[in-house]
């Protein structure tokens, strides 16, 4: 800063004091800290310090004068600026650096420091004016930014990592299940396989990656079930599950495959991707056919020398004298056993078809009543120890499978004789409550226990006391539930130990 | 006159000569066939009142047979009784057109009684 008097610089228009005077205020107005240092002398020391310089240092004037600025730096003298300051000053330049300094009370504070020199008409330095302001505030707030940056930036690596390690993980799955899965984006191009369909279908990487669904392998996945499922199906019932499909495939052959099929919903990236999954129950269905054909002919087979058996009893009844009681007991007991050895070859057929869901239902309508009847009649006619008695009625001409219906009544009118042998009636009831026809067997005999009452209806479930007297293979009840259940009905039991039960049904008209 | 000639059909030697026994017994001129193809030569040369025949047979079902009969005016009206042990047996019998069916085992005074119904 170069002062010529003699440019005839004069801005009150009056003297150079009062000119003087106004500066100094103007100076002491300034909320930037303004000091003069002399480069001339040793250690360049502080001549002039503004009123501002002191409130931002926490010095008095007279603590101030003849010391070097350094000593606002205090014990903090590794800084970077500080070397830029030392260079501005050798090489007399203006700079401006950032400082951390420290008050008298020894509190940080940001120095933003502006230095420049003043030189005489000689171009040598003579002073340094330095303008000092504190950016304490702007410091702290930018410090605070920054690390709210790092951890951002820390948070974004780490959820970056945590991602990655998910998509390995799920990776890994994908390529470790047994079962087929394949990724397709919404144009049912595939995105992604795992080895399993790959090995499955025998087909490589390369040629099903980014290839349409229904192009893969010249066109051998174009199949009119898997179409239906994801153009039809899906997008209105999403997620499939189970859905059937049976192809025969040009080369590896047939196969029944169950899919499931999901539409991922999330929005972003992976939207409207579909997951699909194959599971191939080829074999599984071959052999559960080739075990359904084998009791259906078995039990065809079996039927066949127990006609023959039957038959020839029957003749023997017929053709024998009727007084002698031996004999009549012992033909009469031959029947019993025939018609039970049928009934355990109807149930054996009968679970096989229902474990399959096989039941197949031919509904037409008939008299329930006279079914009832009938199927007592049927049962009186087999067993003479006990007499059955049919109260109530339901009047229906009730729309159902009457020839299972029929099975279920037989079975439970045996099961009564059979367990209370004790007992000489078995009483049927039949009625109609609110909505559904009601038959209810009671017998007099051995009873259910609490705990077997909840069982007797599961598949090959006999009760430990039954078993030892009564030997069979525990299916009726089973295959009685799977009847009424299909007919949308109830089949229940109420009893109490020693006291005799009561089975019952509901079907609903 | 009555013709008591019942014709049986069944690839189970048991049971057909079981059934002859059991028609006889009951007075009835009983004849056996075990080969179902040659059902139709057999009924033009016995001329049978009834016909008993069993459904799952090798080389012709039972109800083809009653199938191809209903097609000739000579035993569209001829009775068929049919006997089987599969469960789907009525509904195939009744598709078929026979007059009646029978499930295996049978009750041998049922199957007389039917029998009985067609020449009261």
């Amino acid at each position: 800063m170069d002062i010529d008097n003699s440019s005839g610089f004069n801005f009150s228009g009056e003297s150079y004091e009062l000119d003087f005077n106004l500066l100094k205020l103007a100076i002491d107005a300034s909320v930037a800290g303004i000091i003069i240092t002399d480069y001339r002398q040793p250690d360049h020391p502080i001549i002039y310090s503004n009123k501002a310089f002191e409130k931002i240092s926490g010095y008095k004037r007279n603590e101030i004068i003849g010391r070097n600025c350094r000593f606002l730096q205090g014990d903090d003298r590794e800084q970077q600026a500080r070397y830029i300051l030392k260079e501005a000053i050798k090489n007399g330049e203006t700079a401006t650096v950032e400082l951390r300094n420290y008050r008298k009370n020894g509190d940080l504070f940001w120095n933003e420091l502006y230095l420049s020199p003043v030189k005489d008409a000689n171009g040598n330095v003579t002073h340094f004016m330095g303008v000092q302001n504190d950016i304490t505030k702007r410091k702290n707030a930018e410090q605070q930014l920054q690390k709210e940056r790092d951890e951002m930036e820390r948070r974004v690596i780490e959820r970056t990592r945590s991602l990655k390690e998910n998509e390995e993980y799920l990776a890994s799955i994908l390529q470790t299940v047994r079962e087929s899965l394949l990724v397709l984006a919404h144009d049912l191009r595939v995105l992604s396989v795992n080895r399993h369909f790959l090995r499955t279908f025998k087909v490589s990487e390369a040629e099903t990656i980014g290839i349409k669904l229904y192009d893969l392998g010249n066109g051998q996945w174009n199949i009119p079930q898997l179409k239906e499922l994801l153009e039809t199906i899906l997008p209105s019932n999403n997620p499939v599950l189970d859905f059937e499909v049976s192809y025969e495939f040009p080369h590896i052959g047939k196969k029944i495959m169950l899919l499931n099929a999901h539409q991922i919903e999330l929005d972003g990236e992976y939207k409207q991707h579909i997951l699909l999954s194959f599971e191939d129950i080829t074999e599984r269905k071959e052999a559960n056919q080739r075990k359904d054909d084998f009791i259906s002919i078995a039990s065809h087979e079996l039927r066949s020398p127990l006609t023959t058996v039957k038959g020839y009893i029957q003749l023997l009844e017929r053709l024998l004298p009727k007084d002698n009681d031996k004999v009549t007991h012992a033909i009469a007991k031959t029947n019993d056993y025939l018609n039970r050895m049928n009934e355990l070859i109807t149930n054996l057929l009968d679970t096989s078809k229902i474990q399959n869901g096989k039941i197949e239902l031919h509904k037409e309508v008939f008299d329930f009543d006279q079914m009832v009847k009938e199927a007592a009649e049927n049962v009186q006619g087999s067993y003479s120890s006990h007499r059955i008695k049919i109260t109530g009625s339901t009047k229906m001409d009730y729309a159902g499978d009457q020839h299972r219906l029929e099975q279920v009544v037989v079975n439970l009118l045996t099961n009564a004789i059979k367990y209370s042998p004790e007992a000489s009636e078995i009483a049927v009831y039949l009625s109609r409550v609110s909505g559904f026809i009601k038959v209810a067997v009671t017998d007099y005999g051995l009873g259910i226990g609490r705990e077997d009452q909840k069982k007797v209806f599961e598949r090959f479930f006999r009760a430990n006391s039954i078993q030892k007297k009564f030997p069979g293979m525990g299916i009726g009840l089973y295959v009685c539930d799977q009847i009424i259940k299909n007919h949308k009905g109830t089949l229940w039991v109420d009893s109490e130990a020693e006291k005799g039960a009561t089975f019952s049904f509901t079907l609903p008209i | 006159m009555i013709n008591k000639t019942v014709l049986v059909c069944d690839d189970d030697q048991g049971i057909l000569e079981m059934l002859v026994l059991v028609l006889e017994s009951y007075g009835y001129q009983a004849i056996a066939e075990s080969n179902s193809p040659n059902m139709f030569d057999t009924i033009e040369k016995v001329h049978p009142g009834l016909v008993i025949i069993d459904l799952w047979m090798p080389e012709m079902t039972g109800d083809e047979v009653v199938k191809q009969l209903r097609k000739k005016p000579e035993t569209h009206d001829l009775p068929v009784i049919v006997i089987s042990a599969s469960m789907d047996g009525k509904q195939m019998a009744d598709k078929a057109g026979a007059t009646h069916f029978i499930s295996k085992p049978f009750d041998i005074f049922n199957l007389i009684d039917k029998v009985e119904e067609y020449y009261a």
